[in-house]
C-alpha cells in the first residue's frame, strides 16, 4: 500500500462528516455509494444504511458520531416521519433531510414541524443532494461553534453573533443556472440583526421562485423564527406553486405559534423564463423595482398583503408582470434604502433607482454589488443598523 | 424617543417622539407598557412627533395591539407623519390597526 493510498484508506474509515441514509429501496447504497465516491474517497463523507426507521435509531445508537440523516417517508416498520420525532431523543445534535415525493406538501409540512432541516425530492437530483448535504454540513458547523462560544459566554454580544451566524449558513452561495436569466443575491449582516434572509428555489416546469424576507427584531429568537420561515417558505414554493397560496400557507404555519408577536415581511415571486412572466404576492416587503435595459425604473404594485406571522387565517393576493428582455428585478430590504449617513440623511429609493439611470449594461452580479458598494459609501462612518440584503433576476438580452 | 401619556376621560393617549428602531424597540415596549396600565378603556397612539419606526418598532405596536385586543381594549393611531404611514401602508399593518388623520378624529371614533 502506498503512503496516499494508506492516507486515503485511513481517511475514509474516518470520514469528517457521517451521513445515515435510510430508505427501504436497496439499489440506493450502490447508487449513493458510486455517485458520492470523489467525496467518499477523499474522506470528506462517510455513508451508513439503514432499511427503515428501526435500523436507523440502532445505527444512530451503535455511532454516536453522524451527522446528517437522510431519510425518505414511506418505509416499512417504522416510517420517515415516526422517525423524525425520535431522532431528538437518541442525538439533539442531528440535522435531518427529508426525501419526499414532489409536491407532497402534507408530508413536507408535518417534516418541517417535526424538526427536519431541509428536504429534497424524488427523483433523486445528486448535485442538488449534494448542494443541501453542504448546507445542512455549513449550518452545523456554524451552529456547533456558535454553541461551543456560547457556553463559555453567555454575554449579549455573543448571543448576537450565534443569530448572525445562523442566519449566514443559510443562504444560497450558488444560484441555478437558468437559459433566459441570471440571478444573483448577496447581504451584508449588520452588527446587532440577524433577520434578512433570500431564497432561489426551483420549481417545477423550469420556474424559479424568488424570496426576498426580512424578520422584525434580532437576535436568537429572530434568527430562528427566520430559520423556520425560509423552511417553511421552500416547503411551501414547493408543494404549493401559487405566489398568494404560498404566503397564506407560510402566514398560518408562523401563525400557530407566535406569542413574541414576531413577523416576516415577505416577497415572493415565481419566474417563468419562457413567458417572462413574473407572478409574486408581497407580505408586507418593500416593493422590488423593475429596471428597464433605458435605465427607467418603477416599483411593482403592492398585493394588499400584511407582514406573514401577524394575523393568521389571511387571504394573500398576487399579481404578475411581463418582463421584457434585458429588465432587471431588484428584490431588496429596507436596510438598503433605509442606510444612513453621518448626518442622519436616508439612502432612499430615488438613489436605487439613480444609480441604474446611464442606462449601462450589468450583470446581475454586478448590479447587486454595485448597489451595496453604493450603500456603503453613502453611509460613510455611520454604523450600519440593519441588514443589506440585494438579489436581482436580470432577463437575458435578446 | 419618549413616550408620554395622557388620560382622556378613560381613553390613554400616548404621544411617541423620535426614532424607533432595534437599538431602543425594547425601551420603547418598556415605556408604553408602563404607560398603559390596567385600568383604561382605549388607547390611542399618537404618532405625529414619530420621526422613523423600523420593524422592530412595528413588533412593539402589533404585540401592544394583539395584548389589547385581549383584553378588549381597543387601539388607534394617529397624525401619521408621511414616511411613517408608508412604513404601516407596506407592512400591510394599517390592515390591522386603525388609523386617523388627526388625534381627534381618534378620540371620537374611541366612543368619547
Amino acid at each position: 500500500m502506498s503512503d496516499g493510498t494508506r492516507a486515503r484508506a485511513a481517511r475514509s474509515a474516518n470520514p469528517d462528516y457521517k451521513i445515515l441514509v435510510v430508505d427501504d429501496e436497496p439499489d440506493l447504497e450502490r447508487l449513493v455509494k458510486q455517485r458520492m465516491r470523489r467525496h467518499i474517497r477523499s474522506g470528506r463523507y462517510g455513508f451508513e444504511f439503514a432499511g427503515n426507521g428501526i435500523e436507523a435509531l440502532e445505527k444512530l445508537t451503535e455511532i454516536r458520531d453522524i451527522d446528517i440523516v437522510l431519510s425518505d417517508i414511506n418505509m416499512p416498520k417504522m416510517d420517515g416521519l415516526t422517525l423524525l420525532q425520535q431522532i431528538p431523543e437518541v442525538n439533539a445534535d442531528i440535522r435531518s433531510v427529508i426525501v419526499s415525493a414532489y409536491g407532497d406538501m402534507e408530508n413536507i409540512r408535518t417534516a418541517m414541524n417535526r424538526g427536519a432541516f431541509d428536504f429534497v425530492t424524488k427523483p433523486i437530483d445528486f448535485a442538488d443532494l449534494q448542494v443541501t448535504i453542504d448546507r445542512t454540513l455549513r449550518h452545523l458547523d456554524e451552529w456547533r461553534a456558535a454553541l461551543a462560544s456560547r457556553d463559555k459566554l453567555v454575554a449579549l454580544q455573543n448571543e448576537l453573533d450565534v443569530a448572525t451566524k445562523i442566519q449566514q449558513s443559510i443562504l444560497p452561495d450558488q444560484f441555478p443556472h437558468v437559459d433566459g436569466c441570471e440571478v444573483y443575491g448577496c447581504m451584508e449582516a449588520a452588527r446587532n440583526v440577524g433577520g434578512d434572509f433570500f431564497d432561489v428555489i426551483r420549481l417545477e416546469g423550469g420556474s424559479l421562485g424568488l424570496a426576498v424576507a426580512d424578520v422584525s427584531d434580532k437576535g436568537v429568537p429572530a434568527a430562528l423564527f427566520m430559520m423556520s420561515s425560509r423552511t417553511l417558505l421552500k416547503g411551501a414554493a414547493v408543494g404549493i406553486g401559487h405566489p398568494g397560496a404560498v404566503l397564506s400557507e407560510v402566514n398560518d404555519l408562523l401563525n400557530e405559534t407566535n406569542d413574541a408577536a414576531m413577523f416576516v415581511t415577505v416577497f415572493y415571486g415565481v419566474y417563468d423564463p419562457a413567458s417572462k412572466v413574473l407572478t409574486f404576492s408581497n407580505g408586507g416587503h418593500n416593493p422590488p423595482l423593475v429596471v428597464h435595459a433605458d435605465g427607467s425604473s418603477e416599483e411593482l404594485e403592492l398585493t394588499g398583503g400584511i407582514a406573514l406571522g401577524a394575523v393568521p387565517q389571511f387571504e394573500y393576493g398576487q399579481a404578475s408582470v411581463q418582463l421584457r428582455p434585458g429588465d432587471m428585478v431588484v428584490f431588496f430590504t429596507d436596510g438598503v434604502t433605509e442606510a444612513v449617513n453621518p448626518r442622519s440623511d436616508e439612502f432612499g429609493l430615488e438613489a436605487v433607482q439613480a444609480l441604474f439611470e446611464d442606462g449601462e449594461t450589468r450583470s446581475a452580479q454586478e448590479a447587486a454589488e454595485m448597489i451595496l458598494k453604493a450603500v456603503r459609501e453613502f453611509a460613510g462612518e455611520a454604523p450600519q443598523f440593519d441588514d443589506l440584503t440585494c438579489m436581482i433576476l436580470r432577463v437575458a438580452d435578446e | 424617543m419618549n413616550v408620554q401619556a395622557e388620560n382622556h376621560d378613560g381613553v390613554l393617549v400616548a404621544k411617541v417622539e423620535g426614532r424607533v428602531d432595534s437599538s431602543n424597540s425594547q425601551d420603547f415596549e418598556r415605556q408604553l407598557q408602563a404607560a398603559i396600565g390596567d385600568d383604561i378603556g382605549a388607547v390611542v397612539m399618537d404618532l405625529g412627533q414619530l420621526a422613523y419606526i423600523s420593524s422592530a418598532g412595528l413588533r412593539v405596536v402589533l404585540l401592544v395591539a394583539k395584548t389589547l385586543g385581549q383584553r378588549n381594549v381597543s387601539i388607534s393611531l394617529c397624525a401619521l407623519s408621511d414616511p411613517v404611514q408608508s412604513v404601516f401602508e407596506i407592512s400591510g399593518f394599517n390592515r390591522i390597526i386603525r388609523i386617523h388623520d388627526t388625534q381627534a378624529d381618534a378620540l371620537a371614533a374611541a366612543g368619547k
